[in-house]
């Protein structure tokens, strides 16, 4: 099945900063978690994806199309969550509905009317006394309403409680149970992504390091913790990354229990994506 | 466009109110010691500079960016200013040529009946028209290009720049010796819309170039 969407090579250079030859595709009905720390170039993806900035060097297509090539029709079928609402204050529900029909061909009142009742929104309220969560369920429930097959959150659950952020998960996963749905979510709560997501892009510095199945990453990775001479010992090509604490050696490693079979005096956890994301960014790779 | 100009029309919806408030104040003010013609003048302009405060609520939202995910392309959201520019300006034009008028007939400075007193207001409100199309639609691309943290320069420029285009012209057809009559004069304001439209023509292709080369990061 055709990607939803399909980024390659994607280049952008600010002063300072360089989003470099980035490739990653999101199969369709999955959610894609698009993670990495401050400044990595998360936005910046996003951005040059949606043709809000311009590209160095790159495509990025929507169904096998890029963007420029029928802009109006393939924005029918995306719906964008940016990390604060993109109404003005003195608005309320009613009228951000009205707007937002005249925008989309295929926006579908009822739809967005079950969302604010469904997300306990008041139609009439202006959303400049709404709390940062009713105001995020807003957007979200705007960008659901015209039924688009992509979905790209960017941080849209940063700045929520656990509650609200749980909320969130929830409608995103019923968005993807139609196999066609998909979901490109970046975040740096990597607690989020580890419960919805299938699979991981990890950007660093503004290149990918890895883009793998969720699953993969949880259940194959590993941390050896060792001491010096233990780490000595370690096969130098299994190390993806490694880090060096007070007394103790973290080596990040592919395969878990190969190195519990192969390292038995040292300990092997398991690895969470932010372990895996800290030992990339915070550790050392070997040359 | 028509959810841009509706989503403007709602944010300034809030400013409605002082804003008749301004030109009732204005009215009281002006038409006493100016006259009904300047009122109705200063009230057009002084709508269509709402188009500036509709970049400003746009600046405070990020809307921009937004409106650049939706199904809107930057063609629609450049011609959307201008037509928002129309609305104000249009409103302008009439609210001060109604108030003008009953203003100017309270002070006895218009003559309830004399052709000439009602023809002389109706041609003022459409000179208020134009006049407010070409400094709104001269602010525009200034907008666009330095948003609303320099509005107040963009207004002063807005306004600067059609009095020295149009007062050079004045400048120069005086040194070829043209006269303007009160017949020249008045077919000058007759053909007066079509000018603002072919002005609001360039500063639209002005606005749309500065647009197109924006990114748009907020």
């Amino acid at each position: 099945m055709e990607p939803i969407m399909q980024v390659e090579n994607l280049t952008k250079q600010y002063p300072g900063f360089k989003l470099d030859h980035v490739s990653f595709s999101i199969p369709q009905g999955t959610i894609m978690g698009l993670i990495g720390e401050n400044g990595a170039g998360k936005s910046t993806v996003i951005n040059a994806a949606l043709d809000l900035i311009h590209k160095d060097e790159g495509t990025v297509k929507f169904l096998g199309r890029e963007l420029s090539s029928d802009p109006k029709r393939i924005k029918e079928n995306i719906g964008v969550v940016f990390d604060e609402i993109n109404f003005y204050g003195t608005l309320t529900p009613a009228k951000i509905g009205n707007i937002s029909a005249a925008a989309y061909r295929q926006w579908d009142e009822s739809v967005y009317k079950n969302h604010l009742k469904k997300l306990q929104l008041p139609p009439h309220k202006e959303i400049k006394t709404f709390s940062k969560g009713m105001k995020m369920k807003l957007s979200l429930a705007v960008a659901l309403s015209h039924k688009p097959k992509l979905l790209i959150l960017d941080e849209a659950t940063s700045g929520l409680d656990p509650v609200m952020r749980d909320d969130f998960l929830d409608l995103f996963l019923d968005f993807v149970q139609d196999e066609s749905h998909s979901i490109l979510m970046s975040s740096h709560i990597s607690t989020d992504l580890e419960k919805v997501a299938d699979y991981i892009t990890f950007i660093h510095k503004g290149k990918i390091l890895f883009c793998k199945p969720k699953d993969e990453l949880l259940y194959h990775y590993g941390i050896i913790r060792c001491g010096t001479a233990q780490f000595g010992a370690i096969s130098k090509p299994e190390i993806l990354a490694y880090r060096k604490r007070d007394y103790q050696w973290d080596v990040l490693v592919a395969d878990k229990e190969k190195a519990r079979r192969k390292y038995k005096a040292s300990v092997v956890d398991n690895a969470s994506i932010d372990d895996i994301l800290l030992l990339y960014v915070k550790g050392d790779q070997v040359k | 466009m028509k959810s841009l100009v509706l989503k403007d029309l709602y944010n300034i919806g809030h400013n409605v109110k002082s804003m008749v408030f301004i030109l009732l104040v204005f009215a009281c003010i002006f038409i006493p010691s100016l006259g009904a013609e300047a009122y109705i003048i200063m009230s057009g302009v002084l709508c269509s500079m709402m188009v500036s405060t509709t970049f400003g609520f746009d600046s405070n939202s990020k809307w921009t960016k937004y409106a650049m995910v939706t199904p809107i392309t930057k063609k629609e959201l450049v011609g959307s200013k201008f037509a928002v520019l129309l609305i104000f300006s249009a409103g302008g034009a009439v609210s001060g040529l109604v108030i003008g008028s009953i203003g100017g007939i309270l002070t006895h400075k218009v003559i309830v009946g004399n052709i000439r007193d009602v023809l002389t207001l109706l041609l003022t409100g459409l000179l208020s028209l134009v006049i407010a199309e070409i400094i709104g639609g001269t602010s525009i691309p200034l907008l666009f290009q330095f948003v609303a943290e320099k509005a107040r320069m963009s207004t002063f420029v807005s306004f600067a720049i059609p009095f020295a285009v149009f007062f050079g012209i004045y400048a120069i057809l005086t040194l070829l010796g043209v006269s303007f009559s009160d017949n020249l004069i008045f077919m000058l304001i007759c053909l007066s819309p079509l000018t603002a439209l072919v002005w609001n023509l360039v500063m639209y292709r002005i606005s749309y170039a500065v647009f197109e080369k924006k990114e748009l990061l907020y």
